[in-house]
């Protein structure tokens, strides 16, 4: 698609909330997105002589891409800089100068001068690097998804309630202007009634990273093992899975899957091809697909509605109704003739008779120009929220105050991403257990 | 080689005829405007829909003709 588009915008997370409405009266998106309550223009003058003093555990692609947001956020510093490759915290030091350097995370925390610390680290570092970091009093910012497994999540999450210290996760999506318009029109009925979730993400790349010697493979290719990573299911579908709940306001409460190494048969371990089904209590699924060796599909979170699709990714949406409409009433009485002959055919009713695609109006969910990530990145994409949701945390660093559900969605998309490779593993049905089920969206 | 002619009268009949298939095709294309509920625009924007009908129309016309024609002729001998 030819529609990746760039808004130049500023930055900055005031004008991402004046983007959305909220100065012109933005009750009800508040309502709906109550991790944006906290970041009023009112808060962001409050703090505008102050920075928050940021360090960074893991100086690799992402926390290379991170530490370029959080330089260009005014009330940000970066302070401290810790990474155990060489050549990564070599590389983080030459665009930060003045930052300390670590080569043990531990040390960085034991620091006075950090408020927070943002984790962009292999997933199976997430978790004790989140708990200690919360231990040592520090404001946590970590790289989705959650943990490794669903007892690190369960710990962290229980750490959570108990600390007045703010954690979050990129759930980036929370912060992309066209999701959370997206989420409005879907829950103000536009669309209709959710009758299904249509996600998938597809790439043609390998994932390998070049190796300088071979006792590095599992260091630098760690997304590869299981040891140190879940696979497609953490690195992509949590974010997609996030969106399916938020859309639904539910968490589903089964899956079934299946899994297999298809393509990429390079000595690697985690699948490089999953199907899942996700099924909610009211018999809503979400159907997930994603594969590494093909890219034509790209990458959508499509929310299928009676009355409407919205393609969140691309923020694009259709109309049932408008479809319909597009055909001339001529048109429409030849169809009709039609359907009557060949629905008078003995054999079968009309539903034997295949529906193809017909053709949709599309409209964009934003007005104006708008960023489209094409998902082929590995590092991040431009203008997907990414940038907000640092600056959120750098601003929550300086207020002190909790992003509201910010915890909770990557808490239950890490979880379903968790189930989802035991339903394949264990090739069976797996229901969500009641003892990681927490008090947030209803199952 | 025979010529064919044909008389002012043949013509004005089947002048006649293609006319009264377009009227119906017209009156088809506002009817569904009405049922449809749709632009009236369409009486000049779907006037290609319209020809199409009054050709098929007209050639149905043709063979109901052709076998009345044929019985006639047959029960004439």
């Amino acid at each position: 698609m030819s529609r990746k588009k760039t808004k130049q915008v500023d930055t900055s997370l005031r004008q991402f909330i004046k983007d959305l409405g909220y100065i012109s009266g933005g009750t009800a998106l508040l309502a709906t997105t109550p991790w944006l309550q906290s970041f009023t223009p009112d808060t962001a003058k409050e703090i505008k002589n102050e920075k928050a003093r940021i360090g960074f555990i893991g100086t690799g692609s992402r926390g290379m891409y991170n530490m370029q947001a959080v330089l260009a956020i005014q009330h940000a510093e970066i302070v401290a800089l810790c990474d155990i490759y060489p050549p990564n915290l070599k590389q983080a030091t030459e665009l930060c100068p003045n930052a300390k350097t670590y080569t043990d995370y531990r040390k960085l925390l034991e620091s006075p001068d950090i408020d927070g610390v943002i984790i962009s680290t292999p997933l199976y570092l997430h978790a004790p690097m989140t708990l200690q970091a919360l231990d040592a009093g520090k404001h946590v910012y970590c790289e989705k998804a959650m943990a490794l497994t669903m007892e690190e999540c369960k710990a962290i999450y229980e750490a959570y309630q108990k600390t007045n210290k703010v954690l979050y996760f990129c759930m980036q999506r929370m912060f992309d202007e066209k999701y959370i318009k997206g989420m409005q029109m879907i829950h103000s009925g536009l669309i209709g009634d959710i009758v299904g979730e249509r996600c998938y993400w597809f790439r043609n790349h390998d994932w390998r990273r070049p190796v300088p010697s071979p006792e590095l493979e599992r260091q630098i290719n760690w997304r590869l093992y299981w040891e140190y990573s879940a696979g497609l299911m953490t690195e992509l579908a949590s974010h997609q899975l996030e969106v399916c709940c938020w859309a639904m306001q539910m968490v589903p409460e089964s899956v079934i899957g299946t899994g297999d190494i298809a393509h990429w048969k390079d000595g690697r371990e985690v699948y490089d091809s999953v199907n899942l089904v996700y099924s909610y209590s009211n018999g809503v699924k979400i159907n997930y697909e994603s594969l590494i060796s093909n890219k034509f599909n790209g990458m959508e979170d499509q929310i299928l509605g009676n009355k409407g699709t919205m393609n969140l990714a691309t923020g694009i949406y259709y109309l049932e109704e408008a479809a319909g409409k597009k055909r001339s009433g001529i048109e429409q009485l030849i169809d009709q003739i039609g359907n009557k002959v060949y629905a008078s055919v003995p054999a079968a009713g009309p539903s034997w008779r295949p529906e193809t695609k017909g053709s949709y109006t599309p409209y964009n969910i934003l007005e104006g120009e708008f960023q489209v990530n094409d998902g082929l990145s590995m590092i991040g994409a431009l203008k997907d929220g990414s940038d907000e949701i640092l600056s959120a945390f750098c601003q929550a660093c300086i207020t002190g105050e909790k992003g509201k559900n910010i915890v909770e969605e990557a808490y239950l998309a890490t979880l379903l991403c968790l189930l989802g490779n035991q339903a394949i593993a264990e090739e069976r049905k797996v229901t969500f257990p009641e003892e990681y089920k927490i008090p947030y969206m209803k199952f | 080689m025979k010529d064919i002619v044909i008389s002012a009268k043949r013509v004005k009949k089947e002048a006649t005829i293609l006319l009264a298939c377009f009227t119906m095709a017209f009156i088809i294309n506002v009817a569904s405007i009405v049922i449809y509920k749709t632009s009236w625009l369409e009486i000049f924007t779907q006037i290609g829909y319209v020809i199409i009908i009054t050709l098929t129309l007209y050639l149905v016309v043709a063979f109901i003709r052709l076998i009345i024609y044929l019985i006639y002729r047959l029960t004439k001998r």
